[in-house]
């Protein structure tokens, strides 16, 4: 990422040189130049954990982020962020709540979203999840969360990302929701909401291929956040950094050929 | 993977020839009492049908058994089969009729009730997201509660099998490889329930419980509404296909995918 950056630099001073020489062949690397900044992403759950890390390295990116949150009021490092940040603009939505994401629809509309990161997502945790003692009453949260969420998002947004350059919508998933890959029974209810989610990718990616929009899955795998706060000191745990930069270069790496498939952060096709 | 199931049936058919079972169907070895849910119609009310035929016991559940016309007639008719009232995706309900059938082994238990969700309202850029909680409630949610409820009736039983009727809709590879898109939370559903149903297949292996997911085929039954394909099969025809496939899974079987034909299908 910071290659990018400095590259971008290069062009610029190469620009500003070749102008001064009066050559005149500079509009290109200009473009490219100008090109950056207008690069917009938009995150879901961006208040914590991964979300925080995909605006974070974004914005380092210089792209224009809009980082969403339930309650941008408590999400503290995401402020700061944002202070310190001025291509980080925090916008308020509830994947739960579709009035919400209509409303910031409404308010974006026209503006171009390069990327859409459906990254907010929830566990139901794995204690209401355990055979004999299943609470069904975190089954909708976790559907709603996981599935409905994300292609409520993507739906409003379709049209903002159908006008951008990059035109990509990319879901977190989960290996856990790889149906080939169940070992042992646990999270009944997440492992089946990240296969619902994959299904209702697949189906998206053919929806919006006329489009030229490219829809595709990545898996940060097991990482180091609140999210896997039950597990956590009992199982290796990669560094949220570490691993939402991976699944940047994967999301990078997304082509229209790609659309409709799976990657773990670490490039590995991710068995159905 | 296939080559399995076609060499079962071979062995079968011939021990079954060189024995005075012969003349009889390979289900109907073994009775034992059924559980459906959702067998008012279609594919449920055959299994009820064809389970009650073959002489099983036959419990079978219906939202609504006062408006089941068809299954009260064959409730009449057959003396085996017992109707009960139940709305899978209601947690309280399916708790009540577990307590209401404590003692009663039931030898196998078809998740059988589902609900598309009316492609009409699954079209990406005018979805209802109405249905969705629907959807997910009927053919995700109550799958997972039956098997979590009635696993106590079925380890007391002989047979020991739980089915879930599921639909290569589900398929993450299958629909992969199509062009269309079509019912998106139905499709989605179909996934998630079959990743619940490998995971209860993993939690149940010690009861000795045999948890399988089963396509039925393309049936043309209200389901489908309109819907008319040269591929499609009648229910009749479904369940003739799929009684034998649940007879003869064995716990080597648990936590797969198969097809109305025998074949597995792909994840």
């Amino acid at each position: 990422m910071t290659d990018d950056i400095e590259r971008r630099d290069v062009l610029i001073a190469t620009a500003m040189f070749t102008t001064m020489l009066g050559m005149g062949f500079w509009t290109e690397a200009a473009m490219a130049a100008d090109a950056k900044p207008s690069t917009t992403v938009l995150i879901t759950g961006a208040s914590r954990g991964i979300g925080t890390e995909f605006v974070k390295q974004y914005a380092a990116r210089g792209y224009t982020v809009i980082a969403t949150a339930r309650d941008p009021a408590k999400a503290v490092d995401l402020q700061a962020l944002a202070k310190a940040n001025k291509n980080i603009s925090i916008e308020r939505m509830d994947v739960l709540d579709h009035a919400s994401i209509d409303a910031l629809a409404a308010k974006l509309k026209g503006k171009p979203i390069d990327i859409l990161v459906n990254n907010a997502g929830i566990g139901g945790g794995g204690v209401n999840q355990v055979f004999g003692k299943i609470n069904y009453a975190v089954f909708d949260d976790v559907m709603k969360t996981n599935v409905e969420g994300p292609l409520k998002v993507s739906e409003a947004f379709i049209d903002n990302v159908a006008a951008s350059n990059m035109k990509k919508i990319m879901m977190v998933s989960s290996s856990q929701g790889s149906v080939a890959s169940v070992r042992s029974a646990s999270l009944y209810f997440y492992r089946a909401s990240k296969s619902a989610l994959n299904m209702v990718t697949v189906n998206l990616a053919k929806a919006l291929k006329d489009k030229g929009v490219i829809v595709g899955m990545v898996a940060p795998g097991a990482t180091d956040t609140d999210f896997m706060i039950e597990v956590r000191g009992r199982m290796p745990l990669g560094k949220p950094s570490e691993r939402t930069a991976g699944m940047i270069v994967q999301i990078d790496a997304f082509t229209m050929e790609k659309s409709g498939q799976f990657f773990e952060w670490n490039g590995e096709t991710v068995p159905w | 993977m296939p080559a399995k199931i076609p060499r079962r049936t071979t062995l079968v058919g011939m021990a079954a020839t060189f024995s005075t079972l012969a003349a009889k169907p390979v289900y109907a070895q073994g009775m034992g009492t059924v559980l459906i849910t959702g067998a008012s119609r279609g594919i449920g009310f055959e299994f009820a049908k064809r389970y009650a035929e073959t002489g099983w016991t036959v419990i079978a559940t219906a939202r609504d058994p006062a408006m089941a016309e068809p299954l009260k007639a064959l409730a009449k008719a057959h003396k085996n089969i017992r109707i009960e009232k139940l709305d899978v995706s209601d947690v309280k309900a399916v708790d009540a009729l577990a307590e209401k059938l404590k003692g009663t082994a039931i030898d196998v238990l078809i998740n059988n009730a589902g609900i598309s969700g009316g492609s009409q309202n699954q079209k990406v850029g005018a979805i209802k997201y109405e249905v969705f909680d629907d959807v997910m409630h009927t053919n995700v949610l109550g799958p997972i509660k039956m098997a979590e409820a009635f696993a106590p009736h079925v380890a007391a039983s002989t047979q020991k099998k739980i089915i879930s009727i599921s639909s290569t809709e589900g398929s993450l590879a299958g629909i992969s490889a199509r062009p269309d898109v079509n019912s998106i939370f139905y499709r989605a559903s179909k996934s998630a329930l079959n990743m619940a149903m490998i995971n209860m297949a993993k939690a149940l292996k010690d009861k000795g419980i045999i948890v399988i997911m089963l396509s039925p085929g393309l049936v043309q039954t209200d389901f489908v509404g309109d819907l008319r394909l040269p591929i499609m099969i009648s229910a009749e025809q479904s369940v003739a296909m799929t009684m034998p496939i649940i007879a003869r899974v064995t716990m080597d079987d648990t936590g797969k995918y198969f097809r109305h034909t025998g074949d597995l299908a792909a994840w």
